[in-house]
């Protein structure tokens, strides 16, 4: 059933510009990465080190918890836009699948963009003659601890979706939780706590290069699993009670 | 053209403009007062003038600020004619399609120099919370909150432009997060790039460049609009 709904999903976004939203962030960053002034003194470093440095700040905290929110968005417009929410109310399937389908198929997304992503980094580090082999377990590590991290920012983001018609109030909601992480990521007692700073610290690679994502599992568990347990919840009561 | 404003204005009664425009001034000086809570002893350490080193701390916040509340301005702006597919009906009326673009982007500018004008208050009142002795540099902080605003009008200009002319706002809200991301990321390019003005590395320069670019965008958009068939 959850299957038939995603792909009914898919095809409705098919005509939004997907694609450019899906590439749009990676190539970005790259850009950004690049032409940081600090690359070139690099010099002896790991050289995938410090283009993780340089890259995962931007797209890790900033980029990852954004881009949820317009995926959430374009998810539900079609609804908004032509009473879509109605119709969906003829059909036999219960609210809370419709939910959860919305739920897998931006996660999905989120998963693909994280993909291109990396190899994004990797075309990038192989165009510009890196030495050193490509360290596809910590790439690999940081890409699927990044997109679990966003788990809580999908779901409170697809309910701002479906709970206002207007993008903007979504938009404004996420940007104000969004840019405390930029002081939260300097705290060593309040940033671990904070879910929006998750996925950089999920991401964030220190110099050895180890550790099971980087993050403890423990604190992951609590604030990114707590997190979104709680929006997903709210998520599913407020759209089971919305008149429609 | 007053009128167009006032029209304006009555379209976006409560779609909370207002507590935009003291979110974005409170959130700068916001984020200092959580720094400043948090290590107010290291921070007076690093810089003998407090209030110079305290308003540098400000500063880093208010391009993203102003880029960020530009964006969801210019896109709630558009959103009363994109809900109910009004455009058109708006272009019945007897007046320009062009002073109605003006009307927008003043309205607009009308609450980001507003926002601004929080944010000055705002500083000087935590500043003056902070106590540092020392005595209160007014000019500097109308600066700082003021002259940023007139740097980034580019920005704010191509953002209403997108939102008015493009089918979706999603394309108006990418665009407005790639501007967003390459505005906090700016220190990774040339200083010439329109993303570095609003932090005023070269006052003069960036403000002067940004009027007239912003003028000229703002022109490019409303001759574009003027140009469109109604959606």
């Amino acid at each position: 059933m959850i299957g038939t709904l995603i792909k009914a999903e898919w095809y409705k976004l098919k005509h939004h510009h997907i694609y450019a939203i899906l590439i749009i962030g990676p190539l970005l960053t790259l850009l950004i990465g690049m032409l940081n002034p600090m690359m070139g003194d690099m010099g002896a470093y790991h050289p995938w080190l410090s283009l993780f440095l340089f890259m995962n700040l931007p797209y890790a905290l900033l980029f990852l918890p954004l881009i949820t929110g317009v995926i959430a968005c374009i998810i539900c417009r079609y609804e908004h836009q032509a009473g879509g929410w109605k119709q969906w109310a003829t059909l036999p399937v219960t609210r809370t699948q419709i939910y959860v389908s919305k739920l897998i198929l931006i996660a999905l997304l989120v998963l693909i963009i994280q993909m291109i992503y990396g190899l994004v980094i990797f075309i990038a580090g192989t165009v510009k003659g890196f030495d050193v082999v490509f360290p596809y377990w910590t790439v690999g590590k940081f890409i699927i601890g990044g997109w679990l991290a966003t788990f809580p920012m999908i779901a409170l983001q697809l309910w701002a979706a479906m709970h206002w018609r207007s993008f903007a109030v979504a938009f404004t909601i996420n940007v104000v939780f969004t840019l405390p992480s930029i002081l939260a990521i300097n705290s060593e007692r309040f940033g671990p706590f904070y879910p929006w700073a998750q996925p950089f610290f999920a991401m964030y690679v220190d110099e050895s290069m180890s550790g099971m994502l980087f993050i403890p599992i423990s604190q992951m568990l609590l604030v990114t699993g707590g997190s979104f347990i709680v929006f997903l919840v709210l998520g599913i009561a407020t759209f089971k009670q919305k008149a429609i | 053209m007053m009128l167009l404003m006032k029209a304006e204005l009555a379209k976006i009664k409560r779609k909370g403009f207002l507590f935009l425009a003291f979110l974005g001034a409170f959130g700068v000086v916001a984020m200092q007062m959580v720094n400043y809570g948090v290590r107010k002893e290291w921070l007076m350490q690093q810089n003998p003038d407090y209030w110079q080193y305290y308003l540098l701390n400000i500063q880093s916040f208010i391009p993203i600020a102003i880029v960020l509340g530009g964006i969801i301005l210019t896109i709630q702006i558009t959103n009363v004619e994109e809900e109910t597919n009004a455009w058109k009906q708006q272009l019945a009326l007897p007046i320009s399609k062009k002073s109605l673009y003006l009307a927008k982007f003043l309205v607009i500018f009308v609450y980001l120099i507003l926002a601004a004008s929080l944010l000055f208050l705002f500083t000087l009142m935590y500043g003056i919370f902070l106590d540092f002795k020392q005595p209160i540099p007014f000019l500097t902080i109308v600066k700082e909150s003021f002259l940023p605003v007139l740097a980034t009008l580019p920005i704010i200009a191509l953002q209403l432009w997108i939102s008015v002319v493009s089918k979706s706002q999603t394309i108006a809200i990418t665009i407005g997060i790639v501007n967003f991301l390459l505005t906090y990321s700016a220190f990774s390019f040339p200083e010439w790039v329109p993303w570095r003005w609003p932090y005023l590395g070269q006052p003069l320069f960036n403000i002067g460049l940004g009027v007239v670019a912003g003028a000229l965008l703002l022109i490019v958009g409303m001759y574009d609009f003027y140009r469109k068939d109604a959606k």
